[in-house]
């Protein structure tokens, strides 16, 4: 019980202090005094959507593995954490989406360590990387691992939630704080191009 | 003991002070977005020609972002080694110098192609902003912004000369189009349009303000220009100087308004349109009294209209359209200009990719006023020159002055054998 509690206080801690980091990010905001061309929703719509598919975006294009690596890795980790969350609020549902979950887990710990592969041989990644892009493929990795491994018995269990709890803590502090960031550096791009006229493209212009 | 270079690892305050400026409900949320997956590697034109990490977006994002996040994140401040959060001392302005002037354009392309959607551009300006405020905008740029704030034009054209280029240009339009009332009108009060230039047209190009007047005369428009304020571009924008760029906007408004024109009509530059049309009214904080549109835009409208007639048998060579960076993919200005040239030529041919996922040619972010960088310039431009190449074109279309002189030199060095045109010479050579 006492582990829950700490875990639900660290799932607080770390909405509070995103929904902070956002707000000192935003700060007194813009005031777009330019005369509209288009429409910010539309551009936002836009950019959620067909501007994400396949399609539409050359990285995604001229690198399809590292793309699906990529997405395997956040299915993993997502599915992982909504189990943490149920066992919160009905501990037999989240055993049994952690359970289902197994071998997605797996996978997803098989796609982490690829990325944290990469990160550690690329000449590029090696460039721009801190050791907080190493810790934080690590952090997940470790969640991942726990799910897929361990028998979720009591103390299973209690393993995943101290986890979670510092996972939680760490969240708006390194990287992991992109998972907030991602929907609102979206956003206001869409809202922004959309502004403008240039989201969503009249015709297609692709390579 | 005093090392001789302590100086150089203080931290520069008015820096800091420049970046939570720069940031603010702008840049902030794609400082913390990045994430550094490395995807966006060949959506850059620099990084195609030389592939070195310091030419990747991600690492040149990342250098200002370190700057970001020693100030303005929590284990930044605490625990910099962790998040490679770097302190803004001399040196390593002097570093960021070249990365975000030398090795960017700020074309904005990796961002549309960004996994998260992170905008590279508005980082990579936070990184000018804060560079322009400690005095670190390299000297060809730097130049080119006294010019326009001593002069009222980049090139320091004095006013007499833009009159006496006016005087001959309109002479001869009164012999191609056997009309004595046609004319390049400069400062005459209560017409309906300003009529914006790039003073690289009085001193390079007339044939593309000839076209203009041209045009202008055929639709019967009523127009001028100002002899003090004409230029069209704002080199404050690209060096990151704000104060300079809203001073450049204010007096160009100014002046509309000492002249009673009813419309400010832009001619073909992409960073000016953007500048004035997008940039201009946030930096002064206000909306403008007076509409202000692109040419091209008036172009289209003139042949909707009926206002001007065309026979695209006249311009019979295959012709190409390059995108520039600030008119489309940031100006919002993507179909005007295709659906004019395909009424005023014959063959019109798009490139792969366009519109706004065009490449940059190379030419774009003050390039052209930085002799420093002037090679990776000229590499930089190898996939756009392949783009070219490609469409078999004789003939590239471009509204755009500066992309028009990159594309010159272009063509140049890769041996493309194209003639570079602004959209309004090829509507001109049409008009019936």
């Amino acid at each position: 019980m006492t582990a829950k509690i700490v875990l639900a206080l660290c799932i607080l801690w770390a909405a509070l202090a995103s929904v902070v980091q956002v707000l000192v990010a935003r700060g007194s905001g813009r005031t777009d005094y330019a005369v509209r061309r288009g429409n910010p929703l539309r551009g936002i719509i836009y950019n959620f959507t067909v501007a994400m598919t396949p399609a539409h975006k050359e990285s995604v294009r001229r690198h399809p593995f590292k793309f699906v690596v990529g997405v395997v890795m956040h299915i993993g980790v997502l599915v992982c954490l909504l189990g943490v969350l149920l066992l919160l609020v009905g501990p037999s549902a989240g055993v049994g989406v952690l359970a289902w979950a197994r071998p997605l887990a797996a996978l997803s710990l098989l796609a982490g360590l690829y990325l944290l592969f990469r990160r550690c041989v690329d000449v590029n990644l090696r460039a721009m990387s801190c050791p907080d892009d190493y810790i934080a493929i690590l952090a997940v990795c470790v969640l991942v691992a726990i799910v897929a491994f361990i028998p979720l018995g009591v103390i299973g269990q209690l393993v995943l939630l101290i986890y979670a709890s510092v996972l939680f803590i760490y969240f708006p502090l390194g990287k992991l704080r992109h998972a907030v960031f991602f929907f609102v550096a979206r956003a206001d791009f869409g809202r922004r191009l959309g502004y403008r006229g240039t989201f969503p493209p009249v015709a297609g212009g692709l390579e | 003991m005093t090392q001789p270079d302590d100086d150089r690892v203080k931290v520069v305050p008015e820096a800091c002070e420049a970046l939570a400026r720069a940031v603010v409900g702008l840049g902030a949320y794609h400082m913390n977005s990045c994430v550094r997956c490395g995807l966006c590697a060949e959506t850059c034109h620099i990084y195609r020609a030389e592939p070195e990490p310091a030419n990747h977006p991600g690492v040149k994002v990342g250098k200002v972002i370190d700057h970001y996040r020693r100030y303005h994140t929590f284990l930044g401040r605490h625990l910099p080694a962790l998040v490679g959060a770097k302190d803004l001392t001399p040196r390593a302005l002097d570093e960021l110098v070249e990365t975000v002037y030398g090795r960017c354009t700020a074309c904005g392309r990796c961002g549309l192609h960004c996994s998260i959607g992170l905008d590279v551009g508005a980082v990579m300006r936070a990184g000018r902003n804060l560079l322009a405020a400690v005095g670190k905008v390299p000297d060809g740029l730097q130049r080119t912004v006294d010019n326009q704030l001593e002069s009222g034009n980049q090139m320091a054209i004095p006013r007499e000369e833009l009159q006496s280029t006016a005087d001959w240009l309109s002479e001869d339009l009164q012999l191609e189009m056997g009309d004595d009332e046609v004319r390049v009108h400069v400062d005459e009060p209560g017409k309906r349009v300003l009529y914006m230039v790039n003073p690289r047209e009085v001193k390079f190009f007339p044939l593309s303000l000839m076209a203009a007047a041209g045009v202008f005369h055929a639709a019967g428009e009523s127009w001028t220009m100002s002899s003090k304020f004409y230029d069209v571009t704002n080199y404050g924008f690209y060096s990151g100087d704000n104060e300079s760029a809203r001073e450049l906007t204010r007096r160009v408004i100014e002046e509309a308004r000492t002249l009673g024109v009813e419309e400010i009509i832009l001619s073909e530059c992409g960073h000016g349109f953007r500048s004035f049309r997008w940039e201009g009214p946030n930096w002064m904080e206000q909306a403008y009294p007076i509409p202000m549109r692109s040419i091209l835009e008036l172009l289209e409208e003139y042949l909707d209209c009926g206002r001007i007639t065309v026979d695209p048998e006249k311009n019979l060579d295959r012709v190409t359209l390059h995108d520039p960076c600030n008119l489309v993919r940031w100006g919002g200005i993507a179909e005007p200009q295709r659906r004019v040239l395909k009424r005023v030529v014959k063959d019109f041919v798009e490139m792969t990719p366009n519109r706004q996922d065009n490449f940059c040619c190379g030419g774009g972010g003050g390039m052209l006023s930085m002799s420093e960088y002037g090679r990776r310039r000229v590499a930089s431009g190898a996939t756009k020159a392949e783009q070219i190449r490609a469409t078999g074109a004789k003939i590239v279309a471009t509204p755009c002055h500066n992309c028009a002189d990159q594309l010159i030199d272009l063509s140049k060095n890769y041996q493309l054998g194209v003639e570079i045109q602004a959209v309004v010479e090829l509507v001109y050579n049409a008009l019936n």
